[in-house]
């Protein structure tokens, strides 16, 4: 069920499947929230669609052709192809509204992403936007990756013009929103530099590294590209970019591996591409406010995971941004503090969202004592594990030793609450980590600090208790 | 070389026949010139057989065994070694594993004993250097018990039994905190209040002059007696319509 037509100079192909509704072609996205789409009569209207190569043009190589699709909640999935020249033609594109650019990055296979329809439904449902996805597949599939780069400054000259026409259009360029991934991050960065930094905000999600490491500003996204720049860091010791190069840089779990993604080429493709794509899906559950992901400016990641960084008094009330769509709340500090590195660690698998508990432990065992941690927390029918163990810690008398623990669920009432220490060596006797006091400070959320008094902690045997509210402010 | 040594052994053992055929009709010069330097070889050759090879004759070898003199003379040397009878019908070999046998056995009953005389030394302590009391004074309530005249007098029969159970409960709590047990050393209920029943405590405690000032600000700290009796009660699986149970948010400590 394949036919082309010729429209605006440009050769398109729609591809269509009937009977079947066009959300089924959609599978990912039938996970979540399938009620979002509107009932959409058929075969009434045609779907423009993200052209779908395959390895063979990849192999030839493809030349630009720039598509834009644009996305509404009126027509919810059915993208409409827009006109470079007149974006008035279509009455669904409110000038009023905001206007999203959604950017893909490198294709060396030439299938159209997978999280496509995902991501293009989540933001439809967060706001009444002008979606439109840049679908330029036709430049980027091919497998010479440094022909796909040369490419993102033609595709970026495109959308400087198709922009230009949209201010004479009366859009507001505070009003645009670019989201580019990987070298679609670097195309919004050269438009919004074309714009002179005009454009509202760029997302960049794992901004390429390779052929942009080490270049000068013009050559690569910067914060001067749009007033306020947000870049998700996921795959920095390969495909993305090591530095900060926005206003606020997220680096998940320090931005290397991610946690879930192959750790060995047995696992084929993906072992090249988990981490980098993490940084989509990790978008994604912002949209869709799965949860908060709480990003802690620091110094370094080991001292983020050491708990050095868990004070968030510059940001006031709000405390420390939270990753994601929801990032502009932030806005003002952010860009008064010019450039801000911050870290968080990530579940393996959606929610990725952790829940972190600042840990104060204070022994009073006459020698130091070094080791690791383990801390469960019990709720009614869950049970949240957090092991702090990136490093031995030293315990000493007298002394709170902080940590900072991170938990896999959000366990919201604590009926029972365990401790294990361990040391990891074989032939000593066994060592007692005499506590006196243990306290648990949620760093999110405004419950209060748990504590217990008084527990001995042998080592590699957990003990479980019941903490109880700290009563400490009257002493 | 074993190849070699089988061709020109055979061939001597050939040429022996020949030789004694041939020698006596003919003589022939050639025959002489050729088979004397023969013979000559075949007996240096057995000669350095005998020398390195020291049990097995030329003829009685197979190939396969003729086939690495050096490693198995080596390998077969060990294996002597190995089997000399050092004293009585103790060999070599025995003794070398008995050795190794005797270094890990040591280890063992090295780490055994370690562990077994190890001595945890927070566990260790003077009770004799314990001397300079510390007190706290607090109070907490008993919901469940009605408040007469006669508990307004500490010798009264009803204020003794009940103040007699609740000291022996408080103390109960304090003699087994690991950290603070050793240095409790009484409670004492003072006196009974009316609102229920409102109990006023005074708990002593010994703690050396050495370490008071520690004691004073951590182990022994107004916090952490307070929260140990109150995490106790908290933990407590009491029935809260028994008699002596104690309302764990009405603990004070002064």
């Amino acid at each position: 069920n394949k036919w082309c037509q010729q429209k605006e100079n440009l050769h398109i192909c729609v591809f269509t499947r009937f009977p079947s509704h066009p959300a089924a072609h959609f599978s990912l996205a039938a996970s979540q929230n399938l009620n979002l789409l509107p009932p959409l009569s058929f075969p009434a209207q045609e779907c423009a669609e993200f052209v779908d190569l395959d390895l063979s043009h990849a192999f030839i190589g493809t030349s630009v052709r720039v598509r834009l699709l644009l996305y509404t909640s009126e027509k919810g999935m059915c993208g409409t192809l827009m006109s470079h020249t007149d974006p008035t033609a279509h009455p669904q594109f409110n000038t009023s509204r905001l206007t999203t650019f959604l950017i893909h990055g490198y294709r060396p296979t030439g299938s159209p992403p997978r999280w496509l329809p995902t991501i293009t439904e989540l933001l439809l449902a967060r706001t009444d936007m002008n979606l439109i996805v840049v679908d330029w597949n036709n430049g980027a599939a091919t497998l010479n990756y440094f022909k796909a780069v040369e490419n993102t400054h033609t595709v970026a000259d495109n959308l400087t013009a198709f922009l230009e026409k949209l201010k004479e259009n009366g859009v507001s360029m505070s009003s645009v929103h670019m989201i580019g991934i990987s070298l679609g991050a670097h195309i919004s960065g050269f438009v919004g530099a074309n714009m002179n930094g005009s454009i509202g905000r760029i997302t960049a999600l794992d901004p390429a590294g390779p052929q942009f490491t080490g270049t000068l500003l013009k050559d690569r996204l910067d914060p001067s590209d749009a007033q306020f720049v947000d870049v998700l860091h996921t795959d920095i010791d390969a495909l993305g970019f090591r530095e900060p190069l926005g206003h606020v840089d997220f680096y998940p779990n320090a931005g290397t591996d991610q946690p879930g993604c192959p750790k060995s080429i047995l696992s084929g493709s993906s072992y090249f591409k988990c981490d980098h794509q993490r940084s989509v899906f990790l978008y994604m559950e912002s949209i869709k406010r799965v949860c908060e992901h709480k990003a802690y400016p620091c110094e370094s990641y080991r001292g983020f995971l050491d708990g050095l960084c868990t004070s968030c008094e510059r940001f006031g009330d709000a405390g420390c941004p939270v990753f994601g769509y929801d990032v502009t709340g932030w806005k003002d500090v952010l860009l008064k503090l010019n450039q801000t590195k911050t870290y968080f660690t990530t579940n393996p698998a959606s929610p990725f969202c952790m829940t972190k508990y600042r840990v104060e432990v204070m022994i009073w065992n006459k020698a130091a004592r070094w080791g690791r941690l383990t801390v469960k927390l019990h709720g009614a029918d869950q049970e949240a594990v957090a092991t702090i163990d990136h490093a031995a810690f030293e315990f000493k008398r007298f002394t709170g030793t902080r940590l900072l623990a991170q938990f896999d669920k959000d366990v919201k009432s604590v009926m029972k609450m365990s401790l294990k220490f361990s040391t990891g060596n074989v032939l000593q006797p066994k060592n007692r980590l005499r506590v006196l006091r243990v306290r648990l400070t949620p760093l999110e959320g405004r419950e209060r600090p748990l504590c217990r008094y008084d527990v001995v902690v042998e080592e590699d045997r957990e003990v479980t208790f019941r903490p109880l509210p700290c009563q400490d402010s009257n002493f | 070389m074993d190849v070699e040594l089988h061709v020109i052994g055979t061939a001597d053992g050939n040429g022996g026949t020949h030789f004694s055929g041939d020698r006596g009709p003919t003589s022939n010069g050639e025959d002489v010139t050729v088979s004397l330097p023969d013979a000559s070889e075949g007996d240096g050759l057995l000669s350095t057989l005998t020398s390195d090879g020291e049990r097995t004759p030329l003829n009685g070898l197979p190939a396969s065994q003729t086939s690495t003199p050096q490693e198995e003379t080596s390998v077969c040397r060990i294996k002597r070694e190995l089997n000399e009878v050092v004293f009585w019908k103790v060999r070599l070999w025995m003794i070398i594993i008995f050795i190794f046998v005797l270094i890990i056995a040591v280890i063992l009953v090295a780490l055994a004993v370690c562990a077994a005389i190890h001595e945890d030394e927070d566990e260790k302590f003077d009770p004799s250097l314990f001397k300079l009391p510390l007190y706290h004074n607090g109070s907490f309530e008993l919901p469940n018990q009605v408040f007469t005249d006669d508990l307004f007098n500490m010798s009264s029969n009803k204020s003794q039994v009940l103040a007699a159970s609740l000291q022996e409960k408080v103390a109960g709590v304090y003699t087994s905190s690991p950290a603070l047990g050793r240095y409790f050393s009484h409670a004492s209920i003072n006196a009974f209040r009316n609102g229920s029943v409102v109990a006023d405590y005074q708990l002593k405690f010994l703690i050396p002059e050495e370490e008071k000032d520690w004691l004073r600000n951590f182990t022994l700290s107004r916090e952490m007696v307070f929260n140990v009796f109150r995490q106790f009660l908290y933990d407590q699986e009491a029935d809260p319509a028994q008699p002596q149970y104690i309302a764990p948010d009405s603990l004070r400590m002064f």
